[in-house]
């Protein structure tokens, strides 16, 4: 009996020695900064390390959720999910179709879609923007070709315009990568609906809308997650391309809590708009897994 | 019939059509940037859509001698190599511990993890910096690795816990009765077998680590210790008088990820795969 226990006593410490590691980081670098970060944003500080940290309750909420410069970026992160749905889902949902279709190269096709994600947002965001460049660019060259040299602007200092230019980027970047999660959708639906539909005459676009997207419905769900939940995330793509800028136009919650925080060394405020992002998303995500879960029920 | 034939000539047509008007958009902005990276000054500021009169490398070494390029190259590499590698060393014991073993505090210790996959990454950003201001550890390569390991762990253990739990029981009951500890066990026997999935993971986080932007924005400010995403920023925001080597330290930072990805697309796509689905 004694023998037993000693040897449970020993394995026991031994589990507890392989997860510690991992434990310890994780508390240490994510779940004990959350908790800090709420504290701080409770406080007012300057980031420096003799600075004082003086206690001011919900004043950084009540400036956050007060200031236009923030429901801007609340804004502007409303329009990467719009560009999400309206954009990149159907592109991806096309590119899925095409890659699965019967057509020669679909490997070929597949692994070009794919290729932006591995390129790296900073490189891709860099890319871009000299592309939109006003002067040397190739939309402006276009435009100065066709005689509509008026059309040309600086895209990426004109508000609305620049987070627009952004977001097409992203989709740009993304929808290979979108693509992949549909095509997995696509392959798994069995050969005989195929089959059945085809002896029932409904073929092309009609077996697309009746069939395909339907079976795709995970599938479906599974973007609407990453799309809603990371639009609220931008930041490398936002913070390369634009900066933010001019003026916080075209800044993300991510991009104006880093700005706010390590440029204007408001690290409260910064702190206030984490809590509020953080909340907001696993508000979110909980909801749209609950949707998820109730409607596979039915 | 004729007719039949002939309407599914022009889907197959239109499907090649659309295809390959989307892969040259795919590839556009790169043949462009590549092109303007071999031209002089006064020919990008005529326009970067057009052939160099002359094919001109000199770009090249001018970013390598200007910014750095390599050493930066060097710098993403070595993070994110690190930061697979210590990743997987941590991740692997604890997903077996969890996958196999029925203590108590192991359900807590899985909720910990799957929290962590739920924070997003800027929700850190002044608990870390202050963090690591008071341990004096800004720009040691050492607290980046420790950090992007931190922020790739749960998705790895989560990964790996999933993989293992489908591993038959029997496999670890003989090798137990041959006399094999756990960590024989995990390094002889599950680890060979884990393989795949592993490397999904080593993908996964090579890509992020690479590329990683905001943690090496606050963490890194010696211009020598720039990761690649960070010194291409520095890069073109200061030396905006000649555009040339811009370009050529753009397409510079992309030839690592497109080896990677050419020699082992496969895989890439399963890992993106299989990182995204796991929501």
């Amino acid at each position: 009996m004694f023998f037993k226990s000693r040897r449970y006593r020993k394995s026991f410490l031994k589990s507890l020695l392989f997860v510690l590691p991992g434990v310890a980081i994780t508390v240490a670098f994510v779940i004990y900064p959350v908790i800090n970060t709420f504290w701080l944003s409770l406080h007012n500080w300057k980031g420096v390390g003799g600075a004082p940290v003086i206690w001011v309750g919900i004043e950084n909420y009540v400036k956050t959720l007060t200031s236009p410069k923030f429901w801007n970026s609340m804004l502007n992160a409303f329009y990467f999910m719009v560009g999400g749905f309206v954009i990149l889902m159907p592109l991806a949902f096309g590119m899925a179709l095409l890659v699965t279709s019967k057509i020669r190269g679909t490997k070929f096709f597949k692994a070009s879609y794919l290729m932006p994600v591995m390129l790296g947002t900073t490189a891709v965001g860099l890319m871009w923007s000299f592309m939109l460049n006003a002067n040397f660019g190739v939309f402006a060259q276009f435009l100065n070709a066709i005689g509509k040299p008026e059309w040309i602007m600086n895209w990426l200092a004109t508000p609305t315009v620049n987070i627009w230019c952004v977001v097409l980027v992203n989709e740009w970047m993304y929808a290979g990568y979108n693509m992949l999660i549909f095509a997995a959708g696509i392959v798994a639906i069995p050969d005989e609906v195929h089959d059945a539909a085809l002896l029932d005459g409904c073929t092309g676009l009609r077996k697309i809308i009746h069939i395909t997207v339907p079976l795709c419905k995970n599938m479906f769900m599974v973007f609407s997650v990453l799309c809603i939940t990371g639009c609220l995330k931008a930041f490398d793509i936002v913070w390369s391309m634009t900066g933010g800028g001019p003026m916080d136009t075209s800044a993300t919650p991510a991009v104006l809590l880093y700005t706010q925080g390590f440029q204007f060394k408001l690290m409260g405020r910064s702190g206030a708009i984490s809590m509020i992002l953080l909340i907001l998303g696993l508000v979110l995500s909980i909801l749209l897994n609950n949707v998820i879960f109730k409607q596979d029920d039915m | 019939m004729n007719k039949y034939v002939v309407a599914r000539g022009i889907k197959k047509g239109a499907q090649y059509f659309i295809a390959a008007l989307l892969a040259a958009v795919t590839f556009f902005p790169l043949i462009v940037t590549f092109i303007s990276s071999l031209k002089t000054n006064d020919e990008i500021l005529l326009g970067m859509f057009s052939m160099p009169k002359v094919w001109n490398f000199s770009n090249y070494p001018d970013a390598v001698r200007i910014a750095n390029a390599l050493k930066s190259i060097a710098n993403s590499l070595f993070v994110a190599i690190a930061t697979l590698v210590v990743t997987v060393i941590i991740a692997m014991p604890a997903a077996y511990t969890i996958a196999r073993k029925s203590y108590g505090y192991l359900k807590a210790v899985y909720i910990l993890f799957m929290a962590g996959v739920m924070v997003p990454v800027h929700c850190t950003l002044v608990s870390v910096t202050k963090i690591s201001s008071s341990l004096g550890t800004k720009n040691s390569f050492a607290f980046l690795i420790l950090i992007y390991t931190a922020f790739n762990l749960s998705q790895a253990i989560f990964l790996f816990t999933g993989y293992i739990a489908s591993l038959d029981r029997g496999l670890d009951e003989a090798a137990k009765i041959d006399g094999c500890g756990d960590l024989h066990l995990l390094v002889r026997i599950l680890m060979p077998i884990c393989k795949p999935i592993i490397a999904t993971e080593a993908i996964l986080v090579f890509i992020y680590g690479y590329s990683e932007l905001i943690f090496s924005l606050i963490l890194i400010t010696d211009s020598s210790k720039y990761t690649i995403s960070r010194a291409m920023l520095n890069f073109t925001a200061n030396y905006t008088t000649d555009y040339g080597p811009q370009f050529a330290f753009v397409i510079m930072s992309m030839i690592p990820m497109l080896i990677i990805y050419l020699v082992l697309h496969e895989k890439v796509e399963a890992g993106i795969l299989a990182g995204a689905v796991k929501g």
